[in-house]
């Protein structure tokens, strides 16, 4: 903490030094400084990033986080958390976010002006804040809050800015520790938190690429099973991803691999939160005056803001600590060798790596990027938590690679988002350039940057679309044509990319000329990839068994991966140096290294490379639609835009759209929203439409409720079959929303899963959730709901039943066809038996229409209504054994009140005694009429029991033959409690369920 | 109509106005609530809205003078009502008078006397004439319509500004009725409870002191509440104080409450003479009453069948299906009465063979187990007194009374 204190202190200087070291470090091998904190901030925001995206929330979490700027995103990645971080942080994370976007705006205008110290602090601020936000405020909400409030409140996404936060107390003590980062490694296994810091240290002093595997390693020793499994999801991630990081944006894939890593990382550490916290609790408080300064000054403001958001992190984090395993081991699971996770992975990868551009220089500076950076922090962080989202699967995986990338990505992205600034940039530079060079030929293009940031949407939705590497070089060729045609033309400036039709695929062997520049970089991308694939696997996977294996690939990934991550992120920070003009001095490398970088756009086409990448990485994952992809880049649009909103940005955007120009005016909300549409890169159209509605609103009134939710229609992109329900607090994210094509592949998933009701419920709420928000109403939906319903029936949940068949009813009535009949049997049946409501039922009825009434169910129900109306209890046993479809077990629920009625019945009426065995035939105990078998020998002893526990008094006959005395009963009957009865009323919600349902 | 001069408008508007004030002035509620009652269409005020098409500037008028302008709340609102009544547009005429009547309250409120209450219930009734008119010009245009709604939402405004205390109080029972037709229109009828309980439980006021065309209609609808809750006896109390009260000689009333009175009559066990349903025109209720009559279980499930919707739609088919168990009272009872004249010493064995021969001669088709069940029901319901002997498969009647008649009281449940 001591560390970070200092480094708050003098974030300006200090936190220059250090991330001028750290970014040095991470070109040499000096750089290990700066990785392994920015590392560590960059996991605790990978985590962050992650943790949301395990929880479900993901896609929210970053919009949130937007929205709030870096508190909200907190909470916003778990609902709790951003009730968290009000609570944590109402000080920390109010204060934050203002300051944050105070650092934006500050940031946008005066990134620039700061020069030095905002090249320092712009790239503080954008490492930072993407850092920040995940570890920075992490550390600073542990720090301030002490994070036990914190950690309650966002214990799931904090869990990954815990570990964030621990990371970052960790980095700091590890700048200590820095010197001993083989001990570090060596502890990272041992520890996992402390482990990870130092592991991740250890490795970075050395190497970056052994940082990288470190990281890796240490997030999975950390992560222990977790994160074993995380990294062999990495390993593969990156493999298969590698090709698409290194065309696209390397870097970032590798960022949000690290991001993964972190998050995993974070997932056991929360253990060591706790000792996190408290380093953190000495620095935020320095980190908060700095970030404070930040906001006014820049610098300071945001690192407060960064601190109280690493204490909500923390919070966070400790609880995530659970949460972030289960998550990790979940996504481990899923994530393995789903084809489509790797898709999915890529969007993540490349949602990490933009969030992690603006988080890069987060992590170089994770203490000063803490606290100003909030507003890029929450910007970036809002970006890795997308990333995350979209990575949730792999994120596991790919915290640990992302904790790892994300420094380096942080540090790209802090100097693109920052832009510049010059720390960053010097950090990566030398990276970074030969990133650039041999990366993204698109990146290259766009570096360049001076282009205008329609154009990058347009590169970056034209990468998007890519499938592999190779599409992506041809994409790059063609695009590079396309601008350099432009250019010539002199309508490069003017031409309205955003309008621009995406010219068509190229064929990918066209990309395979550029693919060999991508190489470099797809060896790191795989491991982005495969971070991304592992953290699919872990969140969705249920596939425990798979982590030891995927260690082990994992590993071996790693190391080769990580080589290629840094690069990658050197790559990318280079150019984020070079376009953070503040970072100036050290930009000086950078700037040297990055020929884009030397104006802020360079940053932009960073950035805007990374969001293609991530686009890409979506697109290839999802293979999404163009208009998927073109949502992407709006969406990816107003991200970089909010990460840009450095000064450069502003100024173009100044001179952009009057879209832009209010975006300017209310900046810290356009910020945020921006931000929280960066973080959604994925977010697309709703993304935008958000930021849309945001920036009207900013303009007029900001009234959450006159948005049109119409407008922010999602068009999912997550490849993800596999997808946990959690309920939206925020506008989805479109990388966390599967497409309707996944969902069918998911219904059927569910359908043929022989896993338990709990989880199949759970699946099928996220997608019904993701059919809500994407306004799929169609015979896909109607199957979804009639499966559901299907489902709670046979275990009796009418709760969740009644909400499908109401859903049911409207679509039927919108005319789509299902099997309206059998549910209209269920609908008469459920009223009938279970609500006990004569209006109800003769609505029912007198709405049945003739053809209804002729359907086998409907009379079945009908005849079923008429048996319990009359007490006629043979008639129902007799319906009950004859039921077509599931109404069985909806008379099942009933059976116990009607053998209780008409025991009753029996010992009024009969005298003086009923043979046991006419009971049991008539009330449905023994399965044949009347014929003496061994079953019948059961259902009388069935029979028998039954009777006895309710209290009626059986006598043998002079056979031996059971019988029912009635007179002697007819005083003593009684219902018996229910054995198996759960105080609250639902056995279904047993505590052991709940737990054995977590690693679901 | 009619060309209308300006002057004539001009003259038609001030005499409205005039009419208003002097009415207000001298408290006259006769000639006040003709100035609300638009939707029964008077002469008057159908040749003021003309005139109002024709003279825009009445609102100038309400405002020259002192005299007007202090209604201008409840006036202006209500001119552009009856002109947008005129003109057939019922959205907009509904909205209009809805601000009226809104202003009016406030006046009503202010006044120490009640003397205006029959006007403001001629304001609640026009409101919902008004609402239900608005929702049909809306659904036809193929909006939702949600005025009625509105409307009772707005009524259970009025509501609160009568229940409380005084001689205002007697018009709490109308806003009551027209709250209940609103909720039996929108078949939100729960909403009903807070209603009743606050008539039922504020006793300030006796109930009898209340108008008789508003204990009337309360009855009717709480009657009608009770049917739903399968309270046979209430239903019964409430609906026979409903008929006896009702004015004779509206007869669409009369078949409205037995309509559902003769339900629940059955239920209890009381059947109607054949020429009050002939009377009533309810000879759906024919081929039931006869069926009770004769055990005739067959006809009964086909009168049922024939009349299911009507049934279903007024709320009685549940009520009327449940009187199936009546008819195999009556059919074990004939059972009964031909054994005994054949053998009354066996007469009170009655065999579940002779009652599953019966059935099928009724073309019911049921075999022993389930006939058996009927018998063991009856029994637990009191409908027959005995018991069944498993082992022998006969129903043992009481040597008293072995078929008890209901005489009022609803069968056991």
């Amino acid at each position: 903490m001591a560390n970070q204190g200092s480094n708050t202190e003098t974030l300006a200087p200090p936190v220059v030094p250090r991330s001028l070291e750290n970014q040095h470090l991470d070109g040499s091998q000096e750089q290990p400084y700066s990785y392994t904190p920015s590392t560590t901030g960059s996991q605790a925001v990978s985590w962050t990033a992650h943790s949301s995206t395990e929880n479900g929330v993901y896609s929210n979490p970053p919009y949130q986080y937007d929205q709030h700027t870096q508190p909200p995103p907190r909470s916003f990645q778990d609902g709790q958390n951003t009730s968290s971080v009000a609570g944590n942080s109402s000080n920390l994370g109010t204060a934050n976010v203002p300051q944050d976007y105070n650092a934006y705006t500050s940031y946008p205008s005066s990134s620039n002006p700061y020069g030095y110290g905002s090249a320092g602090y712009s790239g503080y601020y954008n490492s930072y804040q993407q850092q920040p936000n995940h570890t920075y405020s992490q550390p600073v909400g542990a720090y301030q809050n002490t994070g036990a409030p914190y950690q309650p409140l966002s214990s799931f996404q904090n869990t990954g800015s815990y570990a964030a936060s621990a990371s970052y107390s960790s980095t700091y003590y590890n700048a200590g520790d820095y010197q001993t980062p083989g001990d570090y490694q060596n502890s990272n296994y041992g520890n996992q938190t402390t482990l990870w810091n130092n592991g991740t240290y250890s490795s970075y002093p050395s190497n970056p690429y052994a940082n990288y595997t470190v990281d890796s390693t240490s997030a999975y020793s950390s992560g222990t099973s977790g994160t074993g499994a995380t990294s062999m999801e990495y390993q593969q991630h990156y493999k298969q991803w590698a090709d698409y990081y290194r065309q696209t944006e390397v870097s970032c894939a590798p960022g949000t691999e690290n991001l993964s890593v972190t998050s995993s990382s974070t997932c056991p550490i929360p253990p060591v939160t706790s000792g996190y916290t408290t380093p953190n609790s000495e620095p935020q408080p320095a980190y908060a005056p700095f970030w404070r300064p930040d906001s006014s000054s820049s610098t300071i403001p945001s690192m407060q803001p960064g601190a109280i958001t690493g204490v909500v992190h923390d919070g966070y984090w400790k609880h995530g600590g659970q949460s972030s395993q289960i998550h990790h081991t979940n996504p481990i699971q899923p994530n393995y060798q789903n084809p489509l996770d790797l898709p999915c992975s890529y969007d993540r990868f490349q949602d990490q790596q933009k969030t992690l551009p603006s988080h890069g220089p987060n992590l170089q500076y994770p203490p000063a990027h803490q606290v100003t950076p909030p507003p890029l922090q929450s910007t970036p962080s809002l970006d890795m938590r997308r990333v995350s989202k979209m990575q949730i699967p792999t994120n596991p995986r790919i915290a640990s690679n992302l904790t790892f990338g994300l420094p380096k990505t942080n540090r790209d992205s802090s100097t693109t988002s920052v832009s510049p600034k010059p720390a960053y940039i010097s950090v990566s530079l030398p990276k970074p350039t030969e990133k650039v060079s041999s990366n993204d030929a698109a990146s290259s293009i766009i570096k360049p940057g001076m282009f205008p940031k329609s154009l990058r949407g347009y590169v970056e939705k034209a990468l998007a679309r890519c499938k592999d590497d190779k599409q992506m070089a041809a994409c790059q060729a063609v695009m590079k044509e396309m601008i350099t045609k432009a250019t010539a033309d002199g309508t490069l400036y003017t031409q309205n990319w955003d309008m621009e039709p995406l010219f068509p695929m190229p064929d990918s062997d066209m990309v395979n000329k550029d693919s060999s520049q991508c190489s470099t970089h797809d060896s790191s991308l795989p491991k982005y990839k495969r971070s991304p694939s592992r953290r699919a696997r872990s969140r969705w996977e249920p596939l425990p068994d798979e982590k030891p294996v995927d260690k082990p690939v994992l590993t071996s990934d790693d190391t080769m991966k990580s080589s290629g991550w840094v690069q990658n992120e050197d790559r990318k920070v280079v150019g984020e140096k070079e376009e953070s003009k503040e970072d100036g001095s050290r930009n000086t490398k950078f700037s040297s290294l990055l020929q884009r970088t030397s104006s802020k756009t360079p940053q932009r086409t960073f950035k805007k490379q990374r969001l293609a990448d991530a686009l890409v990485a979506s697109e290839n994952g999802d293979a999404s639609s163009d208009s998927d992809k073109e949502a992407n880049l709006t969406a990816y649009y107003p991200s970089a835009m909010a990460f840009v909103d450095s000064p450069e940005e502003r100024k173009r955007r100044e001179n952009r759209s009057k879209r832009f120009e209010l975006r300017q005016g209310h900046r810290a909300e356009n910020n945020h929203f921006r931000q929280n549409a960066g973080a959604g890169n994925l977010y697309s159209r709703r993304a935008s439409a958000m930021v849309l509605s945001k920036n009207i609103e900013d303009g007029s009134d900001r009234a959450v409720e006159d948005i049109d939710w119409d407008a922010l229609r999602v068009k999912g992109t997550c490849q993800e079959i596999e997808k946990r329900y959690l309920r939206l607090t925020s506008a989805p994210d479109p990388a966390t929303v599967r497409p309707e094509e996944v969902l069918e592949k998911a219904l059927l998933m569910v359908q043929n899963s022989q896993k338990n009701y709990l989880y199949k419920c759970d699946q099928l709420k996220s997608i019904r959730q993701d059919l809500t928000v994407q306004h799929i109403r169609n015979q896909l939906t109607v199957k979804v709901y009639e499966t559901h319903a299907r489902l709670a029936i046979e275990v009796g949940d009418l709760p969740e039943y009644n909400q499908c068949q109401s859903q049911l009813i409207t679509l039927y009535t919108e005319g789509i066809e299902g099997s309206h009949m059998e549910f209209a049997a269920y609908n008469l049946l459920c009223v009938i038996l279970h609500s006990n409501n004569n209006r109800d039922l003769l609505l029912s009825m007198s709405r049945l229409s003739d053809e209804a009434k002729k359907d086998e169910a409907v009379k079945h129900a009908l005849a079923v209504r008429a048996a319990v109306t009359s007490g006629n209890y043979v008639a129902f046993f007799r319906l009950y054994k004859a039921a077509p479809n599931l109404n069985t077990c909806l008379m099942d629920l009933y059976v116990e009140k009607m053998r209780y009625k008409a025991v009753n019945c029996m010992c009024r009426s009969y005298r003086p005694t009923v043979p046991v065995s006419y009971v049991s035939q008539v009330l449905g105990f023994s399965t044949t009429n009347r014929s003496s078998n061994e079953k019948d020998a059961d259902a009388l002893e069935e029979c028998a029991e039954w009777l006895k526990s309710h209290g009626a008094h059986l006598i043998a006959d002079n056979n031996g033959d059971m019988l029912l005395d009635t007179k002697a009963s007819s005083s003593t009957l009684y219902i018996p409690e229910q054995e198996d009865a759960v105080a609250h009323g639902d056995a279904n919600l047993a505590v052991n369920d709940f737990l054995a349902r977590a690693p679901l | 109509m009619a060309y209308m001069s300006m002057g004539e408008a001009h003259r038609r508007i001030t005499e409205f106005l005039n009419r208003f004030s002097d009415a207000v002035f001298s408290q006259d509620v006769a000639s006040l609530k003709s100035l609300f009652a638009l939707s029964s269409n008077p002469p008057f005020l159908l040749s003021v809205a003309d005139a109002l098409n024709i003279f825009q500037d009445a609102n100038r008028l309400i405002k020259q003078s002192d005299k007007y302008s202090q209604f201008g709340e409840i006036l202006v609102p209500l001119f552009r009502s009856l002109q947008n009544y005129k003109q057939g547009s019922l959205v907009e005429a509904y909205q209009a008078f809805e601000k009226t009547a809104n202003a009016f309250i406030q006046e009503f409120r202010n006044w120490e006397s009640a003397w205006a209450l029959e006007a403001l219930c001629v304001i609640v009734y026009e409101i919902r004439i008004l609402a239900e008119r608005a929702d049909r010009e809306l659904s036809s245009s193929g909006k939702s319509p949600e005025k009625l709604k509105g409307a009772g939402s707005f009524l259970m405004k009025v509501f609160g500004a009568l229940a409380g205390k005084g001689s205002k109080r007697m018009g709490a029972l109308y806003v009551t009725c027209q709250l209940f037709k609103i909720y039996f229109k929108l078949g939100t009828v729960h909403l009903c409870r807070s209603v009743i309980r606050s008539i039922e439980t504020a006793r300030i006021f006796d109930f009898e002191e209340f108008p008789k065309r508003d204990k009337v209609t309360y009855m009717y609808y709480t009657g009608r509440l009770e049917v739903f809750n399968e309270n046979f006896p209430a239903a019964d109390t409430k609906l026979s104080y409903a008929l006896k009260h009702c004015n004779p000689k509206s007869e669409a009333n009369i078949r409205m409450i037995l309509k559902y009175l003769i339900p629940v009559k059955l239920s209890i066990g009381i059947l109607p003479k054949d020429w009050l349903l002939e009377r009533y025109n309810l000879l759906e209720y024919n081929n039931v009453v006869q069926a009770l009559r004769r055990g005739d279980l067959r006809l009964l499930r086909s009168a049922l069948q024939d009349h299911e919707d009507r049934f279903l739609r007024s709320g009685v088919y549940l009520v009327l299906e449940k009187l199936e168990l009546q008819a195999y009272q009556r059919l074990v009872k004939k059972i009964y009465i031909i054994q005994k004249q054949k053998d009354p010493s066996k007469a009170h064995q009655v065999k579940l063979e002779v009652i599953v021969k019966a059935l099928k001669w009724l073309e019911i088709d049921m075999d022993v187990d389930e006939v058996e069940c009927i018998m063991a029901i009856l029994i637990y319901k009191n409908l027959v007194k005995g018991y069944f002997a498993h082992k022998s498969k006969v129903v043992v009647l009481s040597k008293q009374d072995p078929f008890p008649k209901l005489n009022g009281k609803p069968v056991n449940s």
